[in-house]
């Protein structure tokens, strides 16, 4: 068969499998991404071990397995990550993000710092050059809010004043996250770097304030089929093309274009069609790509666990502390004499369990960082392990943890409900008795 | 013939003169509480959320199909970069007030727009109700149901009457 035969085997046998791992998954109440991630592992290593033959599974590359083939491959996973921050960005709600309280942001601000920090003369001190140890940094910043959200919901303690709080810094450190990444791929001098960085920002306020409204209004006055739609893609390419260009990453100008659009309804309404491409075909096919990235001879060289081991503790712990802290010394806006009592160590403690999950940016940053030369092709096997691994720990420990953390207001939720089912009961008595007496 | 000449004449109507009475529009407070929220929608196909009554400063929309979002356990909901924004708004999952669901990006069309105009919109982003704003103020709506209406009206009056 031609090798495009094997490539259209291999797209459709991911899409499969990707739909399977992700309600597998699911059921367990864990982010479907992982089953994603897991049957691509298993797809490439069915190649990595040699038990079917490279050209038949055209998904994976690198080790004299790239053809021209898996260079297609390569850029369709390039388009899901694409979609993914598009999609995300559309999705934000920037007026909610403008009610962000102080809490938020300084815990946000320091729960991402200190993790990016710590990592960075974490892996400087184990022998990695600054540049992809700062990499490494930056694969720890983002939170992936979602389980936080689901776990939150199921503990009741989502509209608490902890709950809102999360909301708010994991949708800002997304936002950062998805922007340190410039620095780690980011060529050239800082001056130079800095200088494009603002003349990206420059090109998006024009966008935002003056051509954007016009520009939709232009695509609707063509009168064509999904003609808004077209358009509107034809302009997030630009920009990525523009991101991809001045940065090396993509992302980022799928990012912004996303966030442009998203303050106008129709930008909202062009969402469903959006996901129906990225969930549909593209995005599902990025995880499974990326999880058969993990060759797992690499697990034969303990450079990998060591480094899983550092990222994984440095990922929790820095999360942790970063967020804890800063939501800590804001005192939640009570004043100083709350600033030393249990409940706010306690509240800050929740607010930083509540940041320890990774998911989708963390695999887009290292993707970025691998694709944009900062991390090298020789430490890549080693950082897709280690990612992998801390992004499962990472979702893994955060459900008992949150539970422990909230134990106090889930027993008074308890005895609330409890004791509102004894007063119901209680009523009803009264009324039977009242009912039988007037009879 | 005479259904052609009615959809022509319908096509060129002014939407400020289908538009309903103001008082007859479903609006709620964005401080409202979402089971009186559901009563109403009980029998309307959306309902529209204010800040307040004097201001009638549109804040979103709550359509009769964003109920499925309200209705559904939060585990139901897909937790995945993109695809948050539904998820906040299960009422197991806390949202407890008209503004907790209701889509805060609205379409709006201008009043002196034609019906034409407004169908266009419509089939282009695939909804039913529009609304029409004047800075920032909730002034009326134009919905399929007030199209059909006045369609079957014209259909209905007919003749010297609305060819004139």
């Amino acid at each position: 068969m031609e090798t495009v035969t094997w490539l259209l085997f291999a797209v459709g046998i991911s899409l499969i499998l990707a739909k399977i791992g992700d309600s597998i998954i699911e059921r367990h109440e864990l982010p479907g991404v992982l089953g994603e991630l897991l049957m691509g592992m298993l797809l490439g290593n069915l190649v990595y071990f040699g038990i079917v033959g490279p050209e038949y599974l055209p998904i994976v590359s690198g080790e004299g397995f790239t053809t021209d083939m898996t260079v297609v491959a390569n850029f369709l996973a390039k388009l899901g990550i694409i979609f993914l921050l598009f999609l995300g960005a559309l999705d934000a709600d920037l007026d909610q993000l403008k009610k962000t309280g102080i809490t938020a942001t300084v815990s946000t601000v320091l729960g991402v710092f200190v993790p990016l920090v710590l990592g960075w003369f974490a892996l400087m001190e184990m022998g990695y050059p600054s540049r992809e140890a700062f990499a490494g940094g930056v694969l720890l910043t983002a939170t992936s809010i979602g389980l936080t959200v689901r776990v939150m919901m199921d503990l009741g303690v989502l509209k608490s004043e902890v709950g809102a709080a999360s909301l708010s810094a994991s949708v800002m450190d997304d936002f950062l996250g998805i922007a340190l990444v410039i620095f780690a791929v980011g060529t050239g001098s800082l001056l130079e770097l800095s200088a494009k960085i603002i003349a990206f920002f420059v090109i998006t306020g024009v966008v935002w304030w003056f051509l954007v409204e016009h520009y939709v209004r232009f695509a609707e006055r063509l009168q064509v089929e999904k003609g808004v739609l077209g358009m509107v893609l034809g302009m997030m390419f630009l920009f990525a093309a523009l991101a991809e260009g001045w940065f090396a990453a993509a992302i980022e100008g799928a990012f912004m274009m996303g966030l442009v659009l998203s303050k106008l309804p129709e930008g909202k309404r062009l969402m469903d069609d959006v996901r129906a491409i990225g969930y549909g075909l593209l995005i599902p096919f990025f995880f499974v790509h990326t999880g058969a990235m993990l060759n797992l001879t690499v697990f034969e060289n303990a450079n990998a666990l060591i480094l899983a081991a550092v990222l994984t503790t440095v990922a929790v712990v820095g999360k942790i502390f970063g967020r804890g802290l800063g939501a800590w010394i804001t005192a939640w806006g009570r004043g100083r004499d709350f600033l030393f009592t249990r409940e706010n160590f306690w509240m800050s403690l929740q607010m930083g369990i509540g940041s320890v999950p990774r998911t989708e940016v963390a695999l887009v940053d290292l993707m970025v960082a691998i694709h944009g030369g900062a991390i090298s092709p020789e430490h890549a096997p080693e950082f897709i392990a280690a990612t992998l691994i801390f992004i499962t720990v990472s979702v893994l420990i955060t459900p008992p943890l949150l539970k422990w953390a909230f134990r106090e207001e889930i027993e008074i939720t308890r005895a609330q409900k409890a004791s509102a089912k004894v007063e119901r009961i209680e009523n009803t008595k009264k009324r039977i008795k009242e009912l039988k007496g007037s009879g | 013939m005479e259904v052609e000449a009615a959809l022509e004449k319908f096509h060129s109507l002014k939407l400020t003169d289908i538009m309903p009475r103001f008082e007859t529009m479903p609006v709620v407070t964005a401080d409202t509480d979402l089971l009186s929220v559901l009563k109403i929608l009980r029998t309307r196909h959306h309902v529209w959320v204010v800040k307040d009554r004097e201001s009638m400063e549109l804040i979103g929309i709550i359509r009769y199909m964003d109920v499925v979002d309200v209705l559904l356990p939060p585990e139901a909901h897909r937790f995945k970069l993109g695809m948050t924004s539904k998820t906040m708004k299960s009422l197991l999952g806390g949202a407890a007030k008209a503004e907790d669901i209701a889509e805060r990006h609205v379409l709006t069309i201008d009043g002196d727009e034609t019906v034409l105009g407004a169908i266009q919109k419509m089939r282009k982003y695939r909804i039913q109700v529009l609304a029409v704003v004047e800075g920032g103020r909730l002034i009326g709506e134009i919905s399929l149901r007030i199209l059909i209406d006045e369609l079957l009206r014209l259909l209905r009056v007919g003749g010297a009457q609305w060819k004139q």
